[in-house]
């Protein structure tokens, strides 16, 4: 028999120690064990080992995503609050400027009213002092007819023509300052 | 009533013990053995082609194991792997080992648990259908039984265990720190004098160890085998003691009933136990194998196992690794 008892007496003992089990059990674990070591714990390491870096560098890409959109915010955010102080002093520089622009406009229509007005009065003046030598002229004219008329009637006519032809001058004098 | 057990007389053991196939000299456990190895090769064989990594064109998806029995198996590893065997042995040592633990644990695994298939009995059912007449003394069945109850499978595979510790220890201690951890350690044999004087008693104690704990492991898993393989037998006997003890029927079927009830619960607890005892074989050869390693070489990486030992750290010195406080080492 293979299986010969060594220990106990044969196949009564559950610990009779046996030949052919033993040797059968150590073969058969060296087969399972090289089949195992070479045909499947090398593939299921791999694939634990492929999943444990696929999810260790998804984690790692996430938190690297977070932080990269971390920072683009506080870019966002920095370059926004600058965008923000930049409109301010653009609008307070636009307003700066429309200001002074406006006060040069004034100053400049003030300056040309004032010079129009200058002429304006200078005109003025001109034509005054123009109407005043030709009213001038025309009652040294006038005046020096009037003196020729009377001249001419102190000699042919009486006092009383003389008076009216004073009168007549005068209203004459009058007539042509209207 | 189990109809091997009936044919057996009132001797729960005859249904324990190892025999010989119908009509040939090769005993069930051969069998077992044989059929247990390649059922565990093609069951890992097959978890491993679901496992692996798939083609690129199926996206992230390539990276899920496909059906139960492939996710079943990846747990079981990586629970193994990670939760047990690294904190004991460490990283490197961990897949340095782990081929060979895995093995252990699965092939062993399989083993127990083709046990509680009730095979032998099925076929003593199929003898008596076919009126099959064996000769007296003779079983006529030819597969079926727990191999792993039978001594000489369990020594086997201890030796294994026993051969796979002691070279880790010379390749990982050399000669001199291997000597030096069976009296005592470094500390012991560098320290003190006076204590040199238990050094003898404590190398003949470390060099029985050596033989005793893969002997311990070997005997704890044949006897958990046969423990509840007996009980099993002995509980479904219980009715047929009754029968020839003369009972009338009510006490017979009652009797019965209830060995019945306790055995379909001991045998819930069977289950259990074949799980285990391939754990503790697994768990308890990596914790033999970290006794024999360099303390400050031990939990790299794994700081943050709490349990780690503070004791001695010299060199060579081999101490125990701690054992995480939920695993269920048994004393040898």
């Amino acid at each position: 028999m293979l299986g010969t008892g060594l220990l106990a007496a044969e196949g009564a003992s559950p610990v009779a120690l046996e030949v052919l089990p033993a040797v059968t059990s150590a073969v058969v674990f060296l087969v399972v064990l090289g089949f195992l070591y070479v045909k499947v714990w090398p593939i299921i390491t791999k694939g634990l080992d492929e999943r444990n870096a696929k999810i260790i560098g998804e984690i790692e890409a996430a938190e690297e995503a977070r932080r990269q959109a971390k920072a683009a915010q506080a870019e966002f955010e920095k370059k926004l609050n600058e965008a923000r102080e930049e409109a301010t002093k653009i609008v307070a520089q636009s307003r700066a400027e429309g200001q002074r622009q406006a006060e040069v406009a004034r100053a400049k229509m003030e300056q040309e009213l004032q010079e129009r007005l200058q002429r304006a009065t200078a005109e003025i003046d001109g034509a005054k002092r123009q109407a005043i030598m030709e009213v001038h002229d025309q009652a040294v004219s006038l005046a020096a007819q009037i003196a020729g008329q009377i001249l001419k009637r102190e000699i042919k006519t009486n006092p009383g023509d003389q008076q009216k032809l004073v009168e007549e001058s005068l209203q004459q004098l009058a007539g042509s300052r209207n | 009533m189990n109809p091997l057990l009936l044919a057996s007389g009132l001797d729960p053991l005859h249904h324990v013990v190892d025999k010989p196939v119908y009509g040939t000299a090769i005993n069930l456990s051969v069998v077992m053995l044989v059929v247990g190895g390649l059922v565990t090769m093609w069951m890992l064989w097959l978890a491993s082609r679901r496992i692996a990594t798939g083609p690129a064109s199926e996206g992230n998806e390539r990276y899920v194991s496909k059906g139960r029995l492939a996710q079943l198996v990846e747990v079981t590893i990586v629970y193994l792997r990670d939760e047990m065997l690294t904190p004991v042995l460490g990283a490197e040592r961990t897949r340095r080992y782990l081929p060979f633990l895995l093995t252990q644990f699965f092939f062993i695994l399989v083993l127990n648990v083709f046990g509680l298939i009730p095979m032998m009995d099925m076929q003593t059912i199929v003898k008596h259908l076919i009126g099959a007449q064996p000769p007296p003394g003779e079983d006529w069945v030819f597969f079926g039984g727990t191999a792993t109850a039978s001594l000489s499978v369990t020594g086997a595979l201890a030796i294994f265990s026993f051969i796979v510790i002691q070279a880790h220890g010379f390749k990982e201690l050399g000669v001199k720190g291997w000597l030096e951890h069976l009296c005592g350690g470094h500390d012991l044999v560098a320290g003190p004098k006076a204590l040199w004087l238990i050094v003898p008693l404590i190398f003949v104690v470390e060099f029985m160890g050596l033989f005793i704990k893969p002997a311990a492991l070997a005997i704890r898993l044949f006897a958990n085998m046969v423990g509840g393989h007996t009980l099993l037998a002995t509980l479904l006997l219980f009715g047929a003691m009754a029968l020839n003890a003369g009972m009338g029927m009510v006490g017979v079927g009652s009797i019965s009933v209830a060995a019945v009830i306790f055995a379909v619960l001991i045998s819930f607890l069977e289950i259990f136990v074949a799980l285990l005892q391939a754990f503790i074989f697994m768990f308890l050869t990596a914790v033999f194998i970290s006794t024999m390693s360099h303390h400050d070489e031990e939990h790299e990486g794994h700081e943050e196992h709490a349990h780690a030992p503070q004791g001695a750290a010299g060199h060579g010195h081999a101490a125990p690794q701690a054992v995480p406080a939920h695993s269920p080492e048994a004393p040898a």
